[in-house]
């Protein structure tokens, strides 16, 4: 029982680079990290929207989160991957990071919600913050990352 | 009882029962005095309520029991079919119908008891029958009938049943403690799919009012369905043996339940042999006995009624046995892995063929092999897509009903003629396509048919005729829903469209009647000067066009003033794999439907006119606009602009247009695969495909570039 509470009170991430800083993705969502590798543009659609590759035979749609976020454009290097991620509403989909670095187990009081009223867009990508190894980590939104921008 | 696993069958069950009497019904409305039609009714309602009792919805159980004696009294001659009862019979399926939702949605049959339609029901019952005979009759009857017809020992195959010492000295108790010991033979219809479901259903059913204490074959190897379709059972019993019988019976695909007293005393103690040879004498005497019982119950029916039961009965193994082929209920969600596969498989296989092409190594036996494999892969598809193709009569089988409740509401004389119902397409589709059907068979019936009176004057047949042809046209079903109507007057649409703001009235000066007529797809348009319950809601025919384009397919309006107007909906055959043409444009490779080319052409610059700032070419003494590929998908072409245009003349319709591409690579089978919800935007991509060096391609929707 003891050790059951204790589970139900860490969240894990995966922590990923994005430019300078780094990010959390809540690790329920990740169904796959895969190298990077050839993205078929789709045209006529956001530039967020990278293209669509072949996972196992399935088409998944791909999105540059450095773009919806108002960064940089990607830039290939040998440590780019692609997230998988599976979401209940829109389904699966993989995300461009720069960089996959580990996996932190953190407790829910390593976590700070962060307030909504931020003016800067790409706070409003975030839902919290978190603290390990003396380091922060900002704790995506997935949801509002993957919203279709309207 | 638990019997939500069987609750999915039970749903499919009803729904067919449904279907049946609808039809049945249908047909009985225009001979009322077909016996076989009669019959047909008879069993339908009486499998129904026995599958409602079983699942214990006992509000279902009970219309459907007053609807089973309403027949039973109809097939016995006490009755006469007449509109009146056949309106309220139709209000039963539309009541059974509706249970039949609720229990769907909420494996609940809902609390509506119906009871108005069960007095209807009673109110014809006793109208006509000089309350002679009571609703409790019916059953009786025929449980009289069973015993009376079969007076052999034949089918009585509980009687072989060996009992040993123990089971023999339980029997002896029981009849001591004043209990009766029947014996029982239950006959399982030959085409039920789930013996052993059904004989679980009986034994559970009989577990109510009594024990069982042997069973043959034995319990374990009915429940592993290891028996013909029959097995017998030797129970003791409080109730009498017509209710234990009665309960067995309930249970739906029964063919029969055969029972009889079982009497200890004449049961030989020991030998076997001497016990198989006294059972069947005492099997006679307790057989008289049994079926005195019931013809008590039943007041004396009349010689001439039993020979006509009698008769009946003869007809029924007969009728009872429909020509089905042996079928496997089948999952479609499994289908669907397999056709996942099937798909796999072909991407697999065009991998193999481009790696052995990049190799350059490729030795006449690998071509040989790869094409064996091709051919075995597309006989594979073909096998699995034929798998999943259901004809379209699932679906068209409720419009003549339809139709018969539009023409009293309507109160116009109308016939719906139906062809080509065992055309068959892909189970989605066939699924989907239900709906925009039926608003076109209502808009027919509420718009093209005019009332009776209007046809005669246009010198017209009085009864106006709806035709709903399907047939299968290459890669394509083609399904007519074609009136004998008024047609569409292309003016009062011309006007219509002018006062609703969709078009100018100077468009509508130099607009063809044929695009005239399609503004009705336009959306919020309805010509109905009266709107009615039944089509003109201005939800229409827009909401048609565009389900059947999210099906693939696409609908065309042919229309005459006075004579009367045709919808046609194409659909694909299949939605899953196609043939297409592989083009490059730019860097990247799109695929193009084999379906909507008409031709490919080689083109030089100079041939490319200007009409309107548009370019076009001339082709054959026909006009054909240019669609430059690379400018709207924004792609740097490669080509050198002087070089000859590769143009791909595609066609939707009536309408061509070319399409120009860098260069084309070929033909290639290619499954098509969804980009999924989040790329939905782009309307020029119908979908993806992954190509044989695992690399994405988009495929070209060419009726949205048209």
């Amino acid at each position: 029982m003891e050790e059951l509470k204790v589970v139900s009170e860490t969240t894990q991430f995966i922590v990923i680079q994005l430019g300078d800083e780094q990010y959390g993705i809540d690790i329920k969502y990740i169904d796959n990290i895969v190298r990077m590798q050839h993205i078929t543009r789709v045209p006529k659609v956001d530039a967020y929207l990278k293209g669509v590759i072949n996972l196992r035979g399935e088409v998944i749609p791909v999105m540059s989160i450095r773009i919806k976020m108002g960064l940089e454009p990607d830039v290939e290097t040998k440590s780019s991957r692609i997230i998988i991620l599976k979401l209940e509403q829109q389904g699966t989909i993989g995300v461009i990071v720069d960089e996959v670095k580990e996996v932190v187990t953190l407790e829910n009081d390593q976590i700070e919600k962060i307030a909504y009223d931020s003016k800067d867009e790409k706070d409003n990508f975030l839902c919290g913050i978190g603290k390990y190894d003396g380091g922060l980590i900002s704790l995506l939104d997935l949801n509002s990352v993957v919203l279709e921008s309207v | 009882m638990d019997v939500s696993q069987y609750l999915e069958i039970f749903l499919d069950e009803t729904n067919e029962h449904l279907q049946n009497l609808n039809t049945q019904i249908l047909s009985l409305e225009q001979d009322p005095e077909n016996m076989d039609t009669i019959n047909e009714i008879f069993r339908a309602a009486h499998s129904l309520k026995g599958m409602a009792g079983t699942m214990g919805y006992k509000r279902m159980q009970n219309l459907t029991h007053d609807m089973e004696n309403v027949f039973s009294e109809v097939r016995n001659g006490n009755v006469k079919v007449n509109a009146g009862m056949i309106d309220v019979l139709f209000q039963c399926l539309d009541a059974l119908e509706e249970y039949n939702t609720n229990i769907r949605e909420s494996s609940d049959e809902g609390t509506n008891d119906n009871e108005p339609l069960i007095k209807q029901l009673n109110a014809i019952m006793n109208g006509e029958d000089n309350g002679t005979e009571t609703a409790d009759a019916a059953p009786a009857a025929k449980a009289e009938e069973t015993t009376a017809t079969k007076d052999s020992t034949e089918g009585r195959e509980w009687l072989d049943i060996n009992l040993n010492d123990s089971q023999r000295t339980v029997l002896k108790e029981a009849v001591k403690q004043g209990k009766n010991v029947y014996g029982l033979t239950v006959k399982v219809q030959e085409s039920c799919i789930l013996k052993a479901a059904r004989a679980f259903l009986v034994f559970k059913a009989i577990e109510e009012t009594s024990e069982i204490i042997v069973s043959n074959p034995s319990a374990q190897d009915i429940e592993d369905e290891k028996f013909e379709l029959d097995f017998s059972l030797i129970i003791i019993s409080d109730a009498t043996i017509d209710k234990v019988i009665a309960a067995a019976k309930g249970v739906s695909e029964i063919e029969d339940v055969i029972g009889g007293v079982i009497d200890m005393d004449s049961v030989a103690p020991s030998d076997t042999e001497e016990a198989a040879e006294q059972t069947p004498a005492a099997q006679e005497t307790s057989m008289e006995t049994a079926a005195v019982a019931t013809t008590e119950d039943v007041k004396a029916p009349a010689p001439a009624q039993t020979a006509a039961s009698a008769a009946s009965a003869a007809k029924k193994p007969a009728a009872n046995k429909p020509v089905v082929n042996r079928t496997v209920r089948v999952d479609i969600e499994k289908l669907d892995t397999l056709m996942n596969l099937v798909s796999e498989l072909i991407i697999a296989k065009n991998s193999l063929v481009s790696a052995s092409a990049m190799s350059g190594t490729s030795s006449q036996a690998v071509n040989e092999q790869i094409e064996y494999l091709e051919s075995v892969t597309t006989s594979l598809h073909e096998s699995v897509m034929k798998v999943r193709m259901v004809p379209i009569e699932s679906t068209v089988n409720k419009f003549p009903r339809m139709v018969r409740d539009l023409q009293k509401k309507l109160g116009k004389k109308m016939e719906l003629y139906m062809s080509g119902e065992d055309t068959e397409l892909d189970r989605t589709v066939v699924d989907q396509i239900g709906d925009p059907l039926m608003h076109l068979l209502r808009n027919a019936a509420d718009h093209g048919i005019e009332s009776a009176q209007v046809r005669k004057e246009r010198g017209k047949p009085e009864v106006g005729s709806i035709f709903l042809d399907a047939y299968q046209d290459g890669n394509n079903v083609v399904i007519e829903v074609r009136d004998d109507g008024s047609g569409i007057d292309t003016e009062a649409v011309k006007n219509k469209a002018i006062e609703r703001g969709v078009i100018t009235p100077e468009q509508g000066e130099n607009m063809s009647d044929k695009e005239i007529t399609n503004l009705l797809f336009n959306a919020g348009f309805s010509t109905a000067k009266v709107v009615s319950d039944v089509s003109g809601r201005g939800v229409g025919l827009d909401v048609v066009k565009s389900m059947i384009e999210s099906l693939s397919g696409e609908v065309e309006v042919k229309s005459k003033l006075g004579e009367g107007s045709s919808w046609i909906i194409r659909l694909p055959l299949t939605l899953a794999i196609i043939q297409a043409l592989m083009v490059d444009i730019g860097n990247e490779k799109y695929a193009i439907s084999l379906g909507s080319i008409q031709t490919i052409e080689d083109i030089s610059p100079a041939d490319v006119k200007l009409v309107q700032a548009k370019e076009v070419i001339q082709l054959r003494d026909l006009v054909i606009p240019l669609i430059r590929l690379n400018e709207i998908l924004d792609i740097e072409s490669k080509k050198n602009p002087e070089d000859n245009l590769v143009v791909v003349i595609v066609k939707k319709g009536d309408k061509l247009a070319g399409l120009v591409v860098d260069e084309l690579i070929g033909q290639q089978e290619i499954v098509i695969k969804s980009l999924g919800k989040y790329i939905s935007k782009c309307k020029i991509i119908s979908g993806a495909t992954v190509l044989g060096d695992g690399e994405v391609a988009l495929i070209l929707d060419a009726n949205t570039l048209i």
